[in-house]
């Protein structure tokens, strides 16, 4: 008797659970994809421009312009393949912590231009900042 | 002092094997001095970690950038404090902490149950022996000892990320810490019972405080952690769903299922193997936490590489444990039979039962929005994040559940509640809630989630401040002393239950302040000096800010090339219809050892709302000091720093040793090892 109760109970809250757990993935699911994949996906499947996407990379140095607005333009490259780069408008106020070696995770999507419109930009967080050992080398 | 700190690590390690296989020997055979020795080895361990972090500390304090940890996270312009909270600013530092509190705990427990609770006592101390062994070992062979050096000596350290360069950097970790490791001694007590087959409700009542005095640091803990981001990150929120932030909440939530579900235990003998579920959960959960903050599995296995060795140490560990543990349990099966069954739907059991349910549910919502970037790549090859949506898609109706819940599990009737029951305790609270509803629908609110939160607030209230007010006027009839005398005997009578009613009373601001947050208002201007802003609130005040002037100021001018941050200041006054309330000093900084930038925001807290003003950019090209200023005004925030206060107030009323306050004497009171020395 109180094995069969306590399991409708059990199985009635994970049903809701369950339910708001799926219906929640569906409605806030956002691809997360490195600059290669995101531009190989793109070549395969050129609808992919439109999806929004969250995209890590490291920003080009020397490639951050200030536009008046606030507006920023960058340019990002794969952490991995360092050959794949592509521009990054953003006309919001940048994180403290973003300058032009930042590794950043862009939220946003290609549209119809050559340019990523970031809707956000976030550096990776703080508190798992550290340096390789070869860093202090120079 | 560094290099002893070093070598103490060194030693640490045998001692703990040591320690552990003595403990458990000890235990086995019954032979009292290899359980001594075992004990033993739980002292000198804290004590050798006490030589190792303090060595840390000192690398950290004399400059000592020749090793890798003190030049990752310190530079010579820190200030002191913050080179001290250095121990905790990394992962190597902080799993040396972690071990050094561990084992603290570790031996304040076999120091207080020296001559208690001896049945339990060699597997305890075994246990945790076992968890400082494992840590050790990955202290010093997974490539994180903190006094790895560098081979050559750096003229400067990298420094501190600005971001943790703020006051609740030396506060919130320590206190989530506590939390985490204090978890480890009930979770001993437990597998000490399977061990030994005690398996009644005597572990729960010899941890009850240690669980209390865990989910204290913990509440704290996470607490802390949102005024750092509410005062440090400068966005106005406090709350972001970051891997980061789940893995503190996650074992609080099993844990504050576990405190909840253990009533049931002690009370009607029920719920035993879930019991132990939990408390395995939610200890494996704060290993799980701590391996978690520190190694960036989330969210970036790319470029973390290095550190999934570390990663596969701790799944390894966490594995172990669950596999261990499980087999424990089952072996037990028959010992854990409940003694009980729930009568009925309409009693308290059912009430805590379900309470428990949506504890684990929630957990499992978190841990599956949090894993699902690991999930879809391993299935899909495809990682996919899930958002803040979702989890509040999830939590906020099971949030508002538990809240209703509050209100009903504490007065409903055991077994089986009575109509009667049900009528004299909630009938004028459940009306209190109906007219806070209708009043806010009047007022035009809308939005439902807050709407039902003020609500139900008002309900569990209404049943809070009856129940102190029943049990005060009770009380002071049958004993005849004053209201306030009674009010204060009664809490000391039963201090586990009226603690536990000022716990609740405080989630409920909580909660309330969480709600404030579906009435920001928020504007982003910019601003010549002079020039001023208009702001109303959701309250209707009618705040003005004026921009008066920007300074850049060189705090450290007396050493001029050591300076940690340069700094530009803006005075902004607050005006609210007129009248003058406060001058507020947000800033920008710029930290030239790390290159980086960072924002202080100005907070002006009212009893209602704050004023949050973001310096979002400042022109310093063409001398016109034009500064971009986000102005929001944020409603309830202060209550959820409020209640976070009665919240930890209420819990230490649970946890305080009865001896104490109630039996002091003019000598002073009774300190709480006391106890333990008289019952020897």
């Amino acid at each position: 008797m109180k094995n069969r109760r306590f399991l409708v109970g059990l199985a009635g809250v994970a049903a809701v659970v369950s339910y708001l757990m799926w219906t929640g993935v569906r409605d806030s699911m956002v691809y997360y994809m490195t600059p290669a994949e995101l531009v190989a996906r793109i070549e395969a499947e050129p609808a992919f421009r439109d999806v929004g996407v969250k995209v890590s990379g490291r920003v080009v140095e020397g490639s951050w312009q200030r536009l008046p607005g606030p507006e920023h333009e960058f340019r990002v490259a794969d952490l991995a393949d360092p050959g794949v780069v592509f521009s990054v408008r953003f006309d919001d106020v940048v994180p403290d912590t973003f300058n032009d070696r930042a590794e950043v995770v862009l939220e946003g999507k290609f549209g119809p231009g050559e340019v990523f419109e970031a809707r956000t930009v976030l550096t990776k967080c703080g508190s798992r900042y550290e340096a390789a050992k070869e860093d202090f080398a120079t | 002092m560094t290099t002893l700190g070093e070598v103490a690590l060194w030693i640490a390690l045998p001692i703990a094997l040591w320690g552990t296989v003595l403990s458990f020997a000890g235990g086995r055979t019954g032979r009292t001095d290899l359980v001594l020795s075992g004990e033993r080895a739980a002292y000198a361990l804290t004590f050798l970690l006490a030589l190792a972090s303090a060595g840390i500390v000192a690398a950290f304090l004399g400059e000592r950038y020749e090793f890798w940890y003190v030049a990752s996270y310190s530079n010579r312009e820190l200030d002191t404090y913050f080179k001290v909270a250095g121990l905790w600013a990394g992962q190597r530092g902080s799993l040396v902490f972690w071990t050094l509190l561990l084992s603290g705990f570790a031996s304040i427990a076999v120091f207080r149950n020296r001559r208690r609770n001896r049945e339990f006592m060699p597997y305890v101390s075994g246990t945790l022996l076992a968890i400082l062994s494992f840590l050790l070992v990955v202290l010093l062979f997974a490539e994180v000892n903190p006094f790895e050096r560098l081979g050559f000596t750096p003229a400067n350290g990298r420094g501190l990320n600005p971001q943790l360069q703020n006051y609740w950097m030396t506060i919130h970790p320590p206190t989530l810490y506590l939390g985490f490791t204090a978890f480890a001694v009930p979770f001993a007590f437990a597998v000490s019972a399977l061990l030994t087959g005690r398996l009644d409700s005597r572990w729960i009542a010899v941890t009850r405080r240690w669980i209390l005095l865990s989910w204290f640091f913990l509440t704290n803990g996470i607490i802390f952690g949102m005024r750092w981001a509410y005062e440090e990150l400068g966005w106005g929120g406090y709350w972001f769903w970051d891997p980061v932030e789940n893995a503190s909440l996650l074992p609080w939530l099993t844990a504050t299922a576990f405190v909840h579900s253990i009533q049931i235990q002690e009370n009607r003998g029920m719920l035993k193997v879930w019991n132990m579920c939990l408390v395995v959960a939610t200890f494996l959960l704060t290993i799980f936490a701590t391996f978690l903050t520190r190694s960036g599995l989330i969210e970036s296995v790319h470029s973390f590489a290095e550190n999934l060795k570390i990663a596969y140490i701790f799944l390894g560990f966490l594995g172990a444990v669950a596999g261990i543990c499980a087999v424990l349990i089952i072996y037990r099966l028959p010992l854990l039979k409940g003694e009980s069954a729930i009568q009925s739907f309409v009693s308290r059991e059912s009430a805590f039962l379900f309470n428990n349910l949506l504890f684990v549910g929630i957990a499992f919502a978190v841990v599956w929005g949090t894993l699902y970037p690991l999930i879809t790549e391993g299935f899909f090859g495809q990682k996919i994040n899930v958002g803040p949506p979702y989890y509040n898609r999830v939590n906020v109706p099971a949030g508002l559940i538990l809240l209703a819940l509050m209100g009903v599990g504490p007065v409903i009737a055991w077994r089986r509640a009575s109509k009667r029951n049900l009528r004299k305790n909630f009938a004028l609270p459940v009306a209190a809630g109906i007219a806070v509803a209708g009043a806010l629908l009047a007022l035009g609110v809308r939005h439902w989630a807050a709407l039902s939160t003020f609500a139900i607030s008002a309900f569990v209230l209404t049943v809070i401040v009856a129940e102190f007010w029943k049990g005060t006027r009770a009380r002071a009839r049958i004993s005849g002393e004053g209201r306030w005398k009674s009010l204060l005997n009664l809490v000391g009578r039963n201090r586990r239950r009226w603690g536990g009613y000022v716990v609740h009373a405080g989630v409920v601001l909580v909660f309330t302040g969480l709600a404030g947050a579906a009435f920001d208002v928020a504007v982003t201007q910019e601003l010549a000096p002079g020039e001023s802003v208009a702001v109303r609130s959701a309250f209707g005040h009618e705040y003005s800010l004026t921009y008066e002037s920007l300074s850049h100021s060189r705090p450290r001018a007396s050493a001029a090339n050591r300076e940690n941050d340069w700094r530009w200041t803006a005075l902004v006054t607050v005006r609210r219809g007129g009248e003058r309330l406060a001058v507020m000093r947000p800033e920008r900084r710029f930290y030239p050892v790390m290159d980086q930038s960072s924002t202080e925001v100005g907070i002006h807290s009212t009893a209602f709302e704050d004023v949050y003003v973001i310096p979002r950019d400042v022109d310093l090209e063409s001398g016109a000091e034009r500064v971009v200023f986000e102005v929001k005004v944020l409603p309830l925030v202060p209550w959820i720093w409020y209640g976070g206060m009665i919240v930890a107030a209420g819990a230490l009323v649970s946890l305080w040793p009865a001896g104490v306050g109630s039996g002091r004497t003019a000598a002073g009171g009774r300190v709480p090892g006391a106890a333990a020395g008289q019952a020897a």
